[in-house]
């Protein structure tokens, strides 16, 4: 397991000894040029919550680490704000990435060789699946979890069930598709490019994996518990 | 080691140039058939090599794919099954030595057990890729449900593929089964 992170370590030797952090730095809007800032420093001078920043920065560096309490000692609106940076992230910069790397490397590689577009299509499907339970998010679960805590009264629509099963799915299928390139890429093609495939939907399984933790294990606990509460009342 | 080989040609004329080519430079006396049909369960498990053409190969990928390393394709375009040797009718004797040579080489290295599907996972993988339920597949195969899960994890471990689709496309990769 990685050391933890405090209000007292520095951005930069976060980003050196995890350098696919920097796509959760940039969720909250620090980009590459950190000079010597700390977490405290950066919070303040960013608006952030310390506690809420380093426990999701933790639980990213460190896969294994996972505090359930301290991560529903916070709001369900603050932890929907965070998801919903998540989201954005993965439909403009870390798909399309994606896509980029992917188109390149078939351009450059053996027209012969019919298994990357498979795997590509096979992307464009899991992509798909993706985009779809943003949308969800956006327009049913966030919304309807932000209302529950506030008390306002909301639409109860049945579009939601199910999502458990399609969080697991997303993270199977990314990995299938992160061991085909692994183990059963064939034909002649690009190392370098072929690694950049690779790397990128690494990350992204990376972050799929912590998203859907915090999803299921704490959103969707705290969705019932709100449920719960105003049933009692 | 002596090899025994089996020739799998459409082509009387290459049938032939290959048995002489087998006879010359290797020693090998190989026996040319029409039909996989033709080869029983008790024969097959005592050939080390198939030369084959590609419309055999693709009429009986089923049979070809637990074979991998001990297949040789003999085709006139590059087949997308790139992990099978192949050389054309066109390559020069030469060459076709040189490739044959390479091809008994690496059949007779111990074979990668772990990531070839025997041919009961190869079907299993088959159905799964055509959309059917484990309840079908047992019923198709005439073996039990818990059976076919075995099957299922077998393939999931061999292939690092879990998912349906993930296997479905790992399927058409294969020409397994056709891309829709």
């Amino acid at each position: 397991m990685k050391s933890f992170i405090n209000i007292d370590s520095k951005l930069a030797d976060i980003i050196i000894n995890e350098p696919s952090v920097v796509t959760v730095l940039n969720r909250f809007g620090i980009t590459l040029g950190v000079a010597d800032k700390t977490i405290g420093s950066v919070c303040a001078e960013k608006n952030l919550d310390r506690e809420f920043f380093a426990t999701i920065i933790n639980t990213y560096i460190n896969e294994d680490y996972f505090p359930e309490r301290i991560l529903s000692s916070f709001s369900a609106s603050k932890m929907i704000d965070y998801l919903r940076k998540t989201n954005s992230h993965y439909e403009q910069f870390q798909i399309p990435n994606i896509e980029r790397h992917f188109h390149f490397l078939i351009s450059k590689s053996d027209h012969a060789n019919s298994n990357l577009g498979l795997m590509l299509s096979f992307f464009n499907e899991v992509k798909s699946e993706l985009l779809s339970r943003i949308a969800n998010d956006n327009k049913h679960w966030f919304p309807r979890v932000i209302s529950m805590e506030q008390h306002t009264p909301w639409a109860i629509d049945s579009e939601i069930d199910g999502f458990d099963e399609e969080d697991d799915n997303i993270e199977d299928k990314i990995n299938d598709l992160v061991n085909m390139l692994v183990i059963h890429l064939k034909g002649g093609v690009d190392n370098n490019l072929a690694y950049a495939v690779l790397t990128s939907l690494v990350g992204l399984k990376k972050d799929i994996r912590q998203n859907n933790r915090i999803r299921n294990r704490i959103l969707r606990p705290l969705e019932q518990a709100l449920a719960a509460q105003s049933d009692k009342t | 080691m002596k090899q025994s080989v089996v020739i799998l040609l459409h082509d009387t004329l290459q049938s032939i140039g290959i048995r002489e080519i087998l006879r010359d430079s290797f020693g090998i006396e190989a026996l040319c058939l029409q039909s996989v049909d033709e080869m029983s369960i008790d024969v097959t498990k005592d050939i080390d090599c198939f030369v084959v053409d590609n419309i055999h190969f693709l009429a009986n990928i089923r049979f070809f794919l637990p074979q991998q390393t001990r297949t040789l394709v003999v085709t006139d375009v590059p087949l997308p099954q790139a992990e099978y040797k192949q050389i054309t009718p066109n390559d020069t004797e030469q060459e076709i030595v040189k490739t044959l040579s390479t091809f008994f080489e690496q059949s007779q290295e111990p074979q990668a057990q772990s990531s070839v599907l025997s041919q009961r996972e190869t079907e299993v993988l088959i159905l799964i890729a055509t959309g059917h339920i484990n309840k079908e597949i047992a019923d198709r195969l005439g073996i039990s449900l818990n059976t076919v899960l075995t099957h299922r994890k077998n393939i999931t471990a061999k292939l690092g593929i879990k998912s349906v689709s993930g296997l479905t496309f790992y399927a058409m990769m294969n020409g397994l089964v056709t891309p829709h």
